[in-house]
């Protein structure tokens, strides 16, 4: 408990530090809503050219956006600190947090709270509750929607956890690599996994499960579970499997602190 | 006229860029892996929705995977989707380090721009070439073939010069502004979005190409992809080519004066 009391002083701290350039903060946070323009429009655009996405009407593929867009933005706010892991690492920063009587992870996870991905957040919130309004979603489907929001979050701060852990091994170089994963994942699954080529959608589901963060949960919440061919099983295993992926990844970042050995300066 | 007087060292500045770059190997080519990520999944979803249209504003599938291979294999050369060389520079204004940089007999604005061109030149002989062969052989799309194309390295170049523009202009309203974060993450977004990064400008609805059409953005992204992938020609290759030039001249005249106003600004806070 007194780590999540730590937790948050730390990061209510980052937050009136931010909070004190009151008009940046608007700005970037506004900024930070219109990338719904830039990411949501175009799918908007393609269903008005196109017509349907095999069976997908724009509701549908906007709850999916919705979903991923949350637990994202959510975590790229929250968790700052594990993207920028290579820099610390490579400017010695890390020292400093091994020396405090605290778990690092924890001191990675509180050092940065970026409060204009609020704006993110709403927008992504904003085009799913609009979804969920179109599509007459009842109790049990949201719940189900709530579900793969909460599982996403955990996916994601585990990739960002696996992102920062291979710094350990190749001292930041590799950090454009879980963009893949984070911005790359995000934009894959603005669309039904279904749609791709059987060997990706095989990835997708068995090999990085990015299918089970908005997937599997938004067939489940849209009763199309057994439509699409899946067994029923598969929506239950969402929270699950996201919560397996940070795990090893925490397993992961724990093995690449123990082989640090700073740069001896 | 101290833009010319010192010409030789333009080449200087984008060979420091250039080697700035090539420092990173591993970096690049985890970078071409996210880019290959992303073409795969573009391609993936036009295929998806041309299922059972054999064309669509024009476009036939393969054209519109192509246009992707085009853009991934371009998009680190034009600069696009990056905030970074925007930000380096509000920063360099926010914290007065630039105060080295006008210290010396070169306009910051043209060297910003020299720069982008040593980067740009990095990412076309290490990204441009291997992701276009792969991303073309996956899906063993057609070459695209048109005299057109010869236009191609032409319209990247100004599209890149278009992109430094942009960025500098966003970086510099750091001279006036607190945190210029958000006008550079602005010019971001509209490079993405009015530029057709996600959805190429044809399948847009009518007023919003029109406007797309006005505005300099799609000059540094729609243009130089759509030359390169054979989709414009005769007028349209015209029109898009001249509108690259006219908005390259404006941009860096407008570099240009802001970049007098603004230093009479910084020196004004005591520099």
């Amino acid at each position: 408990m007194s780590a999540l009391r730590l937790y948050l002083r730390l990061i209510g701290a980052s937050v009136r530090a931010q909070m004190q350039y009151r008009a940046s903060f608007f700005i970037r946070s506004s900024v930070d809503f219109l990338v719904v323009v830039a990411d949501f429009l175009p799918i908007y655009f393609l269903v008005r050219k196109f017509g349907a996405l095999e069976g997908w009407s724009l509701a549908e593929l906007a709850l999916l956006y919705g979903m991923v867009e949350v637990s994202w933005a959510t975590i790229e706010g929250g968790l700052r600190g594990f993207e920028h892991f290579g820099t610390y690492l490579i400017q010695g920063e890390l020292d400093r947090w091994l020396l405090r009587p605290r778990s690092v992870i924890l001191q990675i996870a509180a050092h940065w709270f970026e409060i204009r991905k609020l704006g993110r957040i709403a927008q992504g919130a904003l085009v799913l509750t609009i979804a969920a309004i179109v599509l007459q979603l009842d109790a049990r489907s949201w719940a189900w929607v709530l579900t793969g929001v909460c599982g996403g979050m955990l996916f994601f701060a585990g990739v960002v956890m696996l992102g920062a852990a291979a710094q350990f091994w190749t001292l930041g170089e590799t950090s454009e690599l879980q963009n893949m994963l984070t911005y790359g994942g995000s934009a894959a699954l603005s669309y039904p996994v279904s749609i791709y080529a059987q060997w990706f959608r095989r990835v997708l589901t068995y090999g990085i499960p990015l299918a089970f963060v908005n997937y599997f949960p938004a067939l489940a919440a849209l009763h199309r579970t057994a439509v699409e061919g899946w067994p029923a099983i598969m929506p239950w295993l969402s929270p699950p499997v996201c919560a397996a992926v940070l795990l090893v990844a925490h397993a992961a970042f724990t093995r690449g602190l123990r082989r640090y050995e700073s740069t001896g300066s | 006229m101290a833009y010319f007087a010192s010409l030789r060292v333009y080449p200087s500045f984008a060979r420091c860029a250039f080697q700035r770059r090539a420092a990173y190997r591993l970096a690049n080519w985890t970078g071409i892996t996210v880019n290959f990520f992303f073409f795969l999944i573009h391609a993936q979803v036009f295929f998806a929705f041309f299922r059972g249209r054999a064309q669509v504003a024009g476009w036939r599938a393969e054209e519109a995977v192509r246009y992707f291979a085009t853009s991934e294999a371009l998009v680190m050369v034009l600069g696009v989707l990056t905030a970074q060389s925007g930000i380096q520079l509000a920063e360099r204004i926010r914290t007065g380090d630039v105060v080295v940089d006008l210290a010396r007999p070169v306009p910051l604005w043209a060297r910003h721009v020299a720069e982008s061109f040593g980067s740009a030149l990095y990412y076309a002989l290490t990204r441009t070439v291997v992701l276009y062969i792969g991303a073309m052989l996956v899906y063993r799309l057609p070459l695209p073939h048109r005299a057109a194309m010869l236009w191609a390295p032409l319209a990247i170049v100004l599209g890149v010069g278009i992109v430094a523009a942009l960025m500098y202009l966003a970086g510099a309203t750091a001279y006036w502004m607190e945190y210029a974060h958000g006008p550079v993450m602005v010019v971001v977004l509209a490079l993405s979005f009015l530029g057709g990064v996600m959805v190429p400008l044809d399948f847009y609805p009518v007023a919003m190409r029109w406007v797309a059409d006005l505005l300099p953005f799609r000059g540094a992204v729609y243009t130089p992809i759509a030359i390169a992938n054979g989709t414009l020609g005769g007028a349209a290759l015209a029109f898009g080519l001249a509108h690259q030039v006219l908005w390259l001249g404006v941009l860096l005249w407008l570099s240009h004066v802001v970049e007098e106003r603004g230093t009479r600004r910084l020196a004004a806070l005591g520099g």
